[in-house]
């Protein structure tokens, strides 16, 4: 399998209405973790900085790997409906996953608010425990049914809240597309803001007090991933060095 | 001459960049900080130290007068309390719930709320550009919004005196007003870099900056290192924001700087004297005398704040009496599209503000609206980003795909000057907060010649990176800024505040942030609240306002 991120045949919207590209031909990473270990940079471990941030930074992103928050917010079935709505929201389909509901779950726990709710919507705490049961309802009924029914089936529901679509019983008395809104938004942060995604994008995390110097277009730090863009071993070798 | 002293030159009233430690990051002067006893009538008693907030204590404690300054929010050090990181930095902003309503309700928070000393200053990108004239009159120009009762003649001396006070960076600028800057560009980054190519392919001039970032020698301040973070706070303390640009300058004159204050009410007699504010600090409520009230809130609690102080001479609110307050509340429409080239970007690097162009922003009439738009490159983090490739569709693993893309992308942003209109507004709404105060609901409804402007903003930004050969792009429609609510103008009926900041049917209550503004052109409003700021020092240092003063007023302006 080729890759030449170069060109731009493998984003979604160049592919002619193709299938998406297996993340799985990716390279497999080297070094350090990213989440389902396939990424762009596979010899990239942002963590190996962190000797290079400042104190409070290193603290604050450290604790994402380490500390793990219990759950404390949603109930066991509420937290398996929506674990599994982001996996699906995020296409975490198996491990090492980024544990995304944990940090939402802590964020509510900890009463935490994001400066505004819509006129027309419950606390944001509460759309997500009306989400769980209207994706459950969506998914048959009982609690947790989301969870148990197959991709195709949770692909379906999943279409349908990103388009506004969904109708009937919790939907009824809730904003569709601004439900999509609030609970999206709290499960790309989690997930972002983890290291482990750091390390499949290539993002070269926090920079204080050290600055970046390498400013132009193409160039890196020095201890900036590569991207992988030669797969072909016999020019890469060269070019490394490694013959 | 001019270009041999760029760079070297320090305020001549304004210490700041001094006072400031050469290698610690925290603010000097806090701990022999002046503290000003509760039943002490202060000369000037300043609610909220943001961008108008902190330049008019600055002004007036240096001119001698007493001033106590009460922040909602902590009294930042940069070092210790702010990260290098998205997520953790919610806590500099205002997260107070607001409710929003309107057919295109804003978010609030970190895109435009701040607190603390600072406010929102702190996690602003950087961008400081002036107005231009034509702002001042959109209504004898082009038909729509308002004049404001001064013009930009009243203002241009300042411009040029808080630009050397924060200090501005940047080319020579040609639209407005020409005027050039204290500091020289900054480099440009490869993102930015694509984008300026594509506009001038696309025939359209950009100039690197306006930024409030040194760019050189400045006092004790840091040159900037790159790293990306302006949003989230700038730990280097290169970014201006008034906690390092007059703050400590203040505190050497004598201010009183007082965090973790929650004003919510100001008390006034039936005759229109306020005689101080009633605040909470640690759960217990607390009264502080002053002469003169400045409110300085900005857009969402300037108002709140107005409304909920309702007495015997002001049953709906003080300033209240032409049913004003709230009204002709204004954001900008802040569209952003992504294009995506062969080559690493990496546009984490450097700060998010780098080039700009305000080729389109006044009315053209040979397109379909009033007045215009600005263009900007800016650089979303990770999460950022990945709002805008999800606001464009996508989900799952093409969201995944694009995420993993990053570092091929650059983004340019529009903000689109969006008009002024009666029923978008701050209102109280039924339940309260922990301090027992209202909740603010805030409408915003958007009409057609803002829904055109920003359509044509949007499709510009789109032809830019056509031009410049993007592979792909990606759009997200967002807002940006918040201004008016307290709007300046000529009689209680049109507006809160006259020309000189006072408020209608008050004495002695001022306000001075971004919400006495009556229109806001398609600049970021930062560095204008802070000339707007520095204009009103210089009205009460001059004692030239719009009518004469009894009791302890006058003995303030002395």
């Amino acid at each position: 399998m080729t890759h030449d991120f170069t060109k731009a045949h493998h984003l979604p919207k160049r592919r002619g209405g193709q299938d998406q590209a297996d993340p799985y031909d990716l390279p497999r990473q080297r070094r350090g973790k990213t989440p389902q270990m396939h990424g762009r940079y596979p010899d990239y471990d942002v963590l190996e900085q962190a000797g290079a941030w400042d104190e409070p930074t290193r603290a604050v992103v450290l604790a994402r790997v380490d500390d793990v928050p219990e759950r404390e917010f949603f109930t066991a079935a509420e937290a398996a409906t929506l674990g599994a709505f982001c996996d699906d929201l995020l296409a975490q389909h198996s491990e090492p996953r980024i544990p995304v509901l944990a940090f939402v779950d802590a964020k509510h726990a900890a009463g935490k608010t994001e400066g505004y709710r819509y006129a027309d919507m419950p606390p944001d705490a509460e759309t997500w425990r009306l989400v769980a049961r209207g994706l459950d309802e969506a998914a048959g009924g009982e609690a947790g049914a989301y969870a148990d029914i197959d991709s195709d089936g949770r692909e379906r529901i999943l279409d349908a809240f990103s388009s506004g679509d969904l109708e009937g019983g919790v939907w009824a008395e809730l904003d569709v597309s601004r439900a999509w809104s609030v609970v999206t938004r709290d499960a790309l942060t989690a997930f972002y803001a983890h290291p482990w995604a750091w390390n499949e994008i290539g993002f070269g995390g926090p920079a204080y007090p050290r600055g970046y110097a390498r400013l132009g277009i193409g160039m890196s730090e020095a201890w900036e991933g590569e991207e992988a863009i030669h797969p072909d071993p016999v020019p890469d070798v060269k070019r490394k060095g490694l013959e | 001459m001019k270009d041999l002293l760029k760079g070297s030159v320090l305020p001549r009233d304004n210490d700041s960049a001094r006072l400031l430690h050469p290698t610690r990051r925290d603010i000097p002067g806090r701990d022999r900080m002046r503290r000003f006893a509760h039943d002490d009538e202060v000369d000037m008693l300043v609610i909220g130290c943001g961008a108008g907030g902190g330049v008019l204590a600055q002004r007036l404690a240096r001119a001698g007068w007493r001033v106590c300054v009460l922040e909602r929010g902590p009294f930042w050090d940069p070092e210790a309390d702010w990260v290098s990181d998205e997520a953790g930095s919610a806590h500099i902003y205002w997260n107070d719930v607001r409710i929003v309503g309107g057919k295109d309700p804003v978010q609030m928070g970190k895109n435009n709320s701040g607190h603390g000393v600072g406010g929102s200053m702190v996690h602003y990108a950087g961008y400081t550009p002036r107005f231009h004239p034509s702002d001042f009159e959109t209504q004898t120009r082009d038909g729509v919004g308002t004049d404001w009762p001064i013009t930009y003649r009243d203002l241009r001396e300042h411009y040029a005196r808080v630009e050397r006070e924060l200090p501005v960076a940047g080319q020579d600028w040609p639209w407005g007003d020409p005027h050039s800057y204290p500091h020289s560009p900054h480099p440009v980054c490869g993102a930015a870099e694509r984008a300026w190519h594509g506009a001038i392919q696309h025939g359209i001039e950009m100039r690197v900056g306006p930024v409030g970032i040194a760019n050189g020698v400045f006092g004790n301040r840091p040159h900037c290192i790159y790293r990306g973070f302006c949003l989230q706070g700038c730990k280097v303390n290169a970014k201006a924001s008034p906690l390092v640009t007059h703050v400590p300058d203040a505190l050497e004159h004598g201010a009183e700087i007082r965090a973790d204050c929650m004003v919510v009410r100001i008390e006034a007699d039936a005759s229109g004297k306020a005689t101080g504010v009633t605040y909470i600090h640690d759960g217990k409520e607390c009264f502080q005398r002053a002469a003169a009230i400045a409110v300085c809130g900005y857009s969402i609690e300037s108002p709140r704040l107005l409304l909920h102080s309702s007495g015997p001479g002001f049953p709906n609110g003080i300033g209240n009496a032409g049913d004003q307050v709230g009204r002709y509340l204004m954001v900008q429409g802040a569209p952003q599209v992504a294009g995506r080239f062969p080559e690493l970007l990496r546009m984490y690097k450097a700060p998010p503000p780098e080039v700009s162009s305000e080729q389109f922003y006044e009315t053209d009439p040979s397109r379909d609206f009033a007045r215009g738009f600005s263009i900007q490159t800016i650089s979303p983090l990770p999460i950022g980003w990945a709002e805008h490739v999800l606001a464009d569709g996508h989900r799952g693993a093409a969201l995944r795909e694009y995420m993993r893309d990053y570092n091929h992308w650059a983004v340019l942003g529009a903000l689109s000057e969006l008009l002024p209109q009666p029923e978008n507004r701050v209102t109280l709404a039924g339940e309260t907060d922990q301090f027992g105060m209202p909740l603010v609901r805030f409408d915003y409804t958007q009409c057609e010649n803002d829904r055109r402007n920003i359509a044509f903003a949007k499709q510009t930004l789109h032809d830019i990176w056509e031009s410049a050969g993007a592979q792909d792009v990606l759009t997200i429609d967002r807002y940006a800024h918040l201004v008016g609510g307290c709007r300046m103008g000529t009689s209680p009926d049109n507006s809160v505040v006259g020309a000189d900041h006072r408020v209608w049917g008050t004495d002695n209550v001022f306000v001075a942030d971004g919400s006495v503004m009556p229109t806001q052109g398609s600049a970021n409003p930062a560095l204008t609240i802070m000339v707007l700021a520095s204009r009103l020092a210089e009205l009460l240092g001059r004692k030239q306002l719009g009518a004469t003063h009894k009791g302890a007023y006058a003995r303030a302006v002395r």
